[in-house]
């Protein structure tokens, strides 16, 4: 798994190339990535999965913790361009229930520009 | 003087921030020149009267200004609904301008020797205080916001203070030398002085905003006493009203008395209006040092509630000791026991009632703030007038019995300061809202996590084994977790994905991989199969001898041991299943360890714990292996809290424990967490923190002891100082303070309302600028003293210099105090 961060006025987007799973982890885990930039000051996260091929129940726990770390302070954790396969079970999962999906970068940065 | 200089010399004396100076210096100004002829007008008032009436007619001119200041009332109110708020003040002050010159061609050039005039005059003179004074607060909440002015009250007291003392020192050298009628010329001279900086105190602000004042303070007023009905209608006024009231009689009893025994010791008017112009100047001048070193102190240090109930405690006492004293001595008693009345009015008193008011909606706050302090505070004066007058010139009762009555308002002021603080609160909180919930709690509300987490590892596992498939579908099932839409996904029969031509992980060549097989699943009688050839001994010893090859030292291939590791979940635990867990628990593969995991969660054996907390320390199985210890329950509590406090455990290990133990929930595993916080080691303090924050919005119930928890706080607070006054190059100053904070109110959380303190973390961090005032607030008046002293300057609206300035300074005081081995309330923090 390949993650880079780009900062787009207060969002920082985590572009994820790869499969968010246990057996294909990098160095860090995405959580506390996410724990670190929260810690510098950032309080609104996206994670872009255009190239994530598919998630195990590792990488949901990561995605869970992220969006509940990012939450608790107040701040707003949203997810783009999920793969419709992914997006439906997510669905099935009621994981979207919970997180905040975009079809595009465009729209989920609007997104953030909304009050709570 | 620049602006920068005016600044730092304000901020010597008062709490004055850049950009603020101007306007705080200006409203210094506006109540200094409204209160210096107001200290001419009231000794000149009172000597101009005994020249025309005997005491016993002492309650007539209250009376009068009773009945008729609702005129005055309601000719505010409709000028302030109908004018700009500038026009309205400055016609009000022009007004009076004349009236003051009138009033002194009448009695010095015309000599009218009417006695009548002087009980107009001393109407006016009421109807000029109560209006001028009202018109100032209305001002300073016009230009300034609440947080702002609660800063600042004290500061433009002080002038208020500073100018009756110039008014009354005038009286007091000059009533002899020009006589008590002359004195009225200098009152005009000051209110044109007053014109100039009220229209520079509305200077900066537009038309629109002052026509927006001005029809936003009418807006749906019915009348002249919609400010009554208000005040009806709404529990937290009406007993403000009743404790103001009850002020007011207190207040009015003792002033008569304090003239009557004035009258008898200065029989003529000029002498009379020096010795009122001496009273008043020192009254003020202590009330002035009472504003100045005590006010703020005692407002910041005990919070409004101190600031409410000093002066009926201590006119209590002085009430009652009026019997002490003998008739020619009765001076003494009247100049100490109208001192303190006066002299906490103008400065303590007057500064905690002001605050009374920040709860309380703008829109109503005008309305109700002018019935209070000039329609009902007039009442209640004339309420006291008449029982005087009932008492003392109808009935004859001594003066000194008079105090008897005094009694008993004071008794019910005191009941109405101890009702009113408990709905100041009320209100106050009330105004405050959630802005979001805790993340834990939208999660665990909106899905089911474990299932979730069920669905992906059937996904995957569909790609690497049709064993592992097949076991975890069942788990699904056993579950009730298969729903149609589930089916439907794991068939590859939705459309969507059929037309996306799926890959191997949702479909295989376009047809379902064992297709059907679900419903066989979802069978009830085949669970029972399934759990029947899982008991039978020949199945056990067959299966036993594979996953001792699988498991064992020959290590089959990945997937094997993952089956393997699966299975013996589901098996009866035999010591051969145990040794078999035991080696796949230190499998390298985190995906054995996962199935490793969850089979050890469900066996629930002890021999294997020492595994399960190992794994904790890697973060591919941390979850899985939280969960399994989890599932253990309070049973493992002790072996938990011993890893938690041994300093040799990985520290990864350590920090995952706290979450563990915040899922128990229970009282134990609260205290081995508090008991490690207390410890004290710093690089678990966040997962300890957090964990005890889950218990307390679990677990309401779970009991935190303060002095165990105040000395966490205060190392808290200490270490966001700390990362204030360090932070890092380029690094926003807030970031790291963010945390720091964020836990603060997590371990207040512990030992306040939780509710609250969550609700004020959430508006200081997201809140508008009125809710974040009610939040600071809340802490002000919620928190005790010796966290509060040091959290709020980390979280108030200051500018930065100034916050790192003050933090510097607490920063010291805090490490002093962690020295103190004595430290009141526990253990010394770190």
């Amino acid at each position: 798994m390949i993650i880079k961060t780009r900062d787009k006025g207060e969002v920082v987007i985590f572009d994820i190339e790869g499969e968010i799973r246990r057996s294909d982890l990098s160095e860090t885990t995405l959580h506390e990535l996410v724990k670190d930039r929260l810690e510098s000051g950032t309080r609104n996260i996206l994670f872009n999965f255009e190239k994530v091929e598919f998630i195990d129940s590792f990488g949901v726990g990561e995605i869970l913790a992220s969006y509940i770390s990012t939450h608790n302070l107040g701040g707003k954790f949203k997810l783009a361009r999920i793969s419709k396969k992914l997006y439906l079970v997510f669905q099935v999962t009621m994981l979207t229930k919970v997180l905040e999906i975009f079809d595009n970068e465009e729209s989920a940065l609007q997104s953030f520009l909304t009050p709570r | 003087m620049t602006e920068d200089r005016i600044s730092r010399t304000l901020s010597r004396i008062a709490d004055v921030r850049p950009g603020e100076s101007r306007t705080a210096l200006l409203l210094f100004l506006y109540f200094f020149l409204i209160t210096f002829p107001a200290y001419i007008v009231k000794p000149v008032k009172v000597s101009l009267f005994f020249v025309s009436f005997s005491d016993r007619f002492l309650p007539l001119p209250y009376l009068l200004t009773a009945l008729l200041i609702g005129f005055v009332v309601g000719l505010n109110l409709k000028l302030l609904r109908t004018l700009p708020r500038r026009r309205f003040i400055s016609l009000s002050i022009a007004f009076f301008i004349a009236g003051f010159l009138l009033f002194w061609l009448l009695w010095v050039v015309l000599k009218v020797n009417w006695n009548g005039l002087s009980l107009i005059y001393w109407f006016w003179s009421d109807a000029f205080i109560a209006t001028s004074v009202t018109q100032f607060w209305i001002a300073v909440n016009d230009v300034l916001h609440p947080h702002q002015a609660k800063r600042l009250v004290g500061f433009f007291v002080s002038g208020g203070l500073l100018g009756g003392l110039g008014g009354a020192l005038l009286a007091w050298n000059l009533a002899r030398a020009i006589g008590t009628e002359n004195l009225l010329l200098f009152c005009p001279a000051v209110l044109v002085l007053t014109l100039i900086v009220v229209n520079l105190v509305y200077a900066d602000r537009s038309a629109e905003d002052d026509r927006g004042a001005a029809a936003n303070s009418g807006r749906g007023l019915a009348g002249s006493f919609e400010g009554f009905h208000i005040v009806r209608k709404n529990r937290y006024l009406l007993l403000m009203a009743g404790m103001l009231g009850a002020g007011a009689v207190v207040g009015n009893l003792i002033e008569l008395q304090f003239n009557t025994i004035l009258r008898w010791q200065f029989p003529s008017p000029d002498p009379r209006t020096a010795f009122l112009g001496s009273f008043f100047a020192a009254l003020l001048l202590i009330s002035y040092l009472v504003q100045l070193f005590g006010t703020g102190r005692i407002l910041r240090r005990f919070g409004v509630r101190a600031g409410l109930i000093v002066a009926p405690v201590l006119l209590l006492a002085g009430a009652a000791s009026i019997f002490l004293f003998t008739t020619a001595s009765l001076i003494v008693w009247a100049v100490l026991v109208k001192g303190t009345d006066k002299g906490l009015e103008n400065s303590l008193s007057q500064s905690a009632r002001e605050l009374l008011y920040l709860p309380v909606p703008a829109d109503i706050k005008y309305k109700a703030k002018m019935f209070l302090d000039m329609f009902l505070n007039k009442f209640s004066t004339a309420l006291g007038a008449l029982l005087f007058f009932l008492f003392y010139a109808v009935l004859h009762v001594g003066l000194a019995s008079i105090s008897i009555i005094t009694i008993v308002f004071l008794v019910l002021w005191l009941l109405l300061v101890r009702l009113i603080f408990g709905e100041y609160l009320g209100v106050v909180k009330k105004d405050l809202e959630r802005r979001w919930e805790d993340g834990e709690k939208v999660v665990a509300e909106r899905m089911d996590v474990d299932s979730a987490r069920l669905v992906f590892d059937t996904l995957q596992s569909r790609e690497r084994s049709s064993v592992l498939y097949a076991m975890n579908l069942f788990d699904l099932v056993r579950k009730d977790k298969l729903t149609p839409e589930l089916r439907e996904v794991l068939a590859g029969k939705n459309g969507e994905l059929r037309a996306r031509s799926m890959d191997s992980l949702l479909d295989v060549g376009g047809e379902s991989f064992f297709a059907g097989m679900e419903d066989v699943l979802a069978d009830e009688e085949f669970g029972t199969q399934i759990k029947e050839v899982l008991e039978l001994e020949a199945y056990r010893n067959v299966m036993g001898e594979h996953l001792e090859k699988a498991a064992g030292e020959g290590r089959e291939s990945e997937v094997e041991r993952m089956e393997a590791a699966k299975l013996l979940g589901m098996m009866t635990p035999e010591p051969r299943v145990i040794r078999q867990l035991d080696r796949l628990l230190r499998d390298p593969s985190p995906d054995v360890l996962n199935y490793a995991l969850e089979s050890a969660a469900r066996l629930k054996l002890k021999e294997l714990i020492p595994l399960i907390v190992r794994q904790l320390g890697n973060p591919l199985t941390c979850q899985v292996a939280r969960d399994a210890l989890a599932a253990y329950g309070g049973r493992i509590l002790g072996v938990l809290a011993r890893n938690l406090e041994d300093p040799k455990q990985d520290i990864s290990v350590r920090r995952a424990l706290p979450e563990v133990l915040a899922r128990m929930g229970t009282q134990r595993a609260a205290d081995a967490l508090v008991a490690e916080l207390v410890n004290g080691h710093e690089e678990i303090d966040p997962e300890i923190i957090e964990a005890l924050y889950r218990i307390r919005s679990g677990t309401p119930g779970v009991v935190f002891k303060e002095k165990r928890i105040v000395p966490a706080i205060l190392t808290q607070v200490r270490m966001g100082f700390t990362a204030l006054l360090e932070s890092r190059p380029g690094e926003a100053p807030g970031s790291r303070l963010a945390f720091r904070i964020k836990r603060v109110f997590d371990l207040l959380s512990l030992i306040y309302p939780s509710e609250d303190i969550v609700k004020a973390y959430q508006n200081i961090c997201r809140g508008t600028r009125k809710s974040i005032d009610y939040s600071l607030e809340l802490l002000d008046n919620v928190v005790r003293k010796d966290i509060k002293e040091f959290l709020l300057p980390l979280i108030e609206d200051l500018p930065p210099e100034e916050r790192i300035r003050r933090c510097r300074k607490l920063y010291k005081a805090l490490e002093k105090k962690g020295r103190d081995p004595d430290l009141k309330g526990g253990p010394a923090f770190r």
